[in-house]
């Protein structure tokens, strides 16, 4: 996760790098210790440092992290002929190394030669099974094959081990989702919420699961936790006040028939509609009729 | 004891500084051979995952009241049931480390090699240190001390009435090799300076017995009350909202 001064001061780094102020290589470092993703910007940048044999060579031994940086950052903008170029330097200097060996490979999966880069992941994990990196290349392939039951399989796998690692289960439940398999990514958002519970946003993915999958208990679940993201978040979830009205509307239908034992007041969707209302008129007053109208006819089915 | 010691300066161009100098060549030296004889060890797949296991485990615990209690008790019943849960330990097989040692010659290797890469140099320079400069009064620190510092600072001169602030050879010794960290540390790099304290904590450690943790982890698991917080997060919700609008 980067926090928040973190990206306002890499921001700054970016801007500063940008018009010509200096400090690329500080730029660089900071983009590989947060671990974002602004290829374009890496690939720039390194480039230069790395063209410029000044530069480079007043690095150190760094040099060579630069390389491997740069050479990821190429192969995710296309640029497969730099990659290979980094990657050949790194080769010349490093010729036994297991690392090069992975950039190498997803070099070849970056060609779209997906064979040889499966061939070359399946030898790298044989010297080395605990290669989380590798491991996820491998998701990624068959993901990018459209091989969504087997990007499935092998996460589940790699969880079998790495069964601490969140973002592998925010991967799996998005896979989950895309294939509809909705009982299985709820599972997998309650491992999410466990690992973090102060993240809105699982909350809120998880309800969504939860109301997609219906019937009372899951939609009385369902608003439980939109409620929470709203608390979280303090309201500003739109996303999760539209949850609400939808789930308490939705519960309404539900339990039309049977005792009304409403016990949690009707108030919660009220005042979320009115903090909607309120939204729509500071942000969009042009929308406000169409949001009326179409809440009209929410409550008119509750 | 009024009259303050003259030290020769020869002793602090013979002694105080060569000392110095050869502890810091040979923390060095010991940095660079231990660099050679350290073997890449692969992680045990077990141990990978029942360090894995215990995360989520504890994960578990931590926020057993932010999931519904049906997932709840799925979730426990699948860490800690009898027959197979991930936490479940069976009987006798949790072996001691020293069985463990045994059983892994690679292991035994491995100490052996860190042992030796300690040990080895430490004590042919507490024999040099012995044997060349026994009984020299080495250096004198500018403040005074009390009487406990004795025993550190004048290792070796068994004299009461010298003066608790003169540092004998053989405590200067002491403090090199225990107070050159830092130096280290700027000279090969932050994470490279790795001195005799730390080792020790490691050697410390290592005789862990994994699967204690696990059991009491398990232990952890089973008493736990399982409460769902969430009915409460409604009403706080309201409260946001409330202000919110208003």
């Amino acid at each position: 996760m980067v926090t928040k001064t973190e990206e306002t001061q890499l921001n700054r780094l970016e801007n500063q790098v940008d018009n010509g102020g200096g400090g690329a290589w500080e730029y660089l470092c900071m983009v590989r210790k947060l671990k974002v993703r602004r290829s374009v910007k890496v690939l720039k940048h390194g480039l230069l440092i790395l063209n410029d044999s000044k530069k480079r060579s007043s690095l150190g031994p760094e040099e060579w992290t630069l390389y491997e940086q740069v050479a990821v950052a190429a192969m995710d903008c296309q640029s497969l002929e730099v990659a290979k170029d980094c990657a050949n330097a790194l080769q010349k200097k490093f010729p036994e190394s297991k690392r090069v060996g992975r950039l190498e490979a997803m070099l070849l999966e970056a060609k779209g030669s997906w064979g040889e880069a499966e061939k070359a992941y399946s030898s790298l994990l044989e010297d080395n099974p605990f290669d989380q990196v590798v491991h996820k290349r491998r998701v990624a392939l068959a993901k990018a094959q459209g091989n969504l039951t087997g990007a499935i399989d092998l996460l589940n796998k790699y969880l079998e081990t790495f069964m601490a690692d969140h973002d592998a289960w925010r991967e799996l439940a998005e896979i989950y989702i895309s294939l509809q398999m909705y009982k299985q990514a709820a599972f997998c958002y309650e491992e999410l919420i466990l690992s973090q519970p102060t993240v809105p946003l699982y909350h809120l993915a998880y309800a969504d699961v939860l109301y997609t999958l219906g019937g009372i208990e899951n939609l009385l679940t369902a608003k439980k936790y939109y409620s929470s993201t709203i608390d979280l978040t303090g309201g500003k979830n739109t996303r999760a006040l539209f949850g609400i009205c939808l789930c308490t509307s939705a519960i309404a239908q539900l339990s039309k028939g049977r005792n009304k034992e409403d016990k949690d007041s009707p108030d919660l969707q009220s005042l979320a509609t009115a903090a909607l209302e309120k939204e729509y008129k500071q942000r969009a007053s042009d929308k406000l009729s169409v949001f009326t109208s179409g809440f009209k006819s929410l409550k008119v089915s509750s | 004891m009024a009259e303050d010691l003259v030290l020769d300066t020869a002793i602090r161009d013979w002694v105080l500084i060569p000392l110095t100098v050869v502890m810091i060549l040979i923390g060095i030296l010991r940095y660079f051979v231990s660099k050679l004889m350290r073997s890449q060890q692969n992680p045990d797949a077990k141990v990978v995952r029942e360090g894995q296991v215990v995360i989520r485990a504890r994960n578990l615990r931590a926020g057993a009241n932010f999931i519904p209690s049906k997932s709840f008790r799925a979730r426990r019943a699948h860490f800690s049931n009898e027959e197979n849960g991930l936490l479940h330990v069976p009987k006798g097989q949790g072996q001691n480390p020293q069985a463990q040692m045994f059983s892994d010659p690679n292991m035994a290797m491995d100490m052996m090699k860190k042992n030796l890469s300690m040990i080895i140099p430490q004590t042919l320079t507490f024999a040099w240190v012995n044997f060349f400069f026994s009984g020299f009064v080495a250096a004198k620190i500018p403040f005074p001390l009390t009487q406990r510092f004795r025993s550190m600072l004048q290792n070796g001169i068994d004299l009461s009435t010298v003066d608790v602030s003169y540092v004998s050879s053989r405590s200067w010794y002491f403090l090199n090799l225990f107070g050159l960290r830092g130096l280290f540390s700027l000279i090969l790099g932050e994470e490279n300076a790795m001195d005799d304290t730390q080792r020790m904590m490691q050697m410390s450690g290592f005789g862990m017995d994994p699967t204690k943790n696990l059991s009491a982890e398990k232990d952890g698991l089973d008493i736990i009350q399982h409460e769902w917080a969430l009915p409460k997060f409604e009403q706080r919700a309201e409260a946001a909202l409330k202000k919110l609008i208003s």
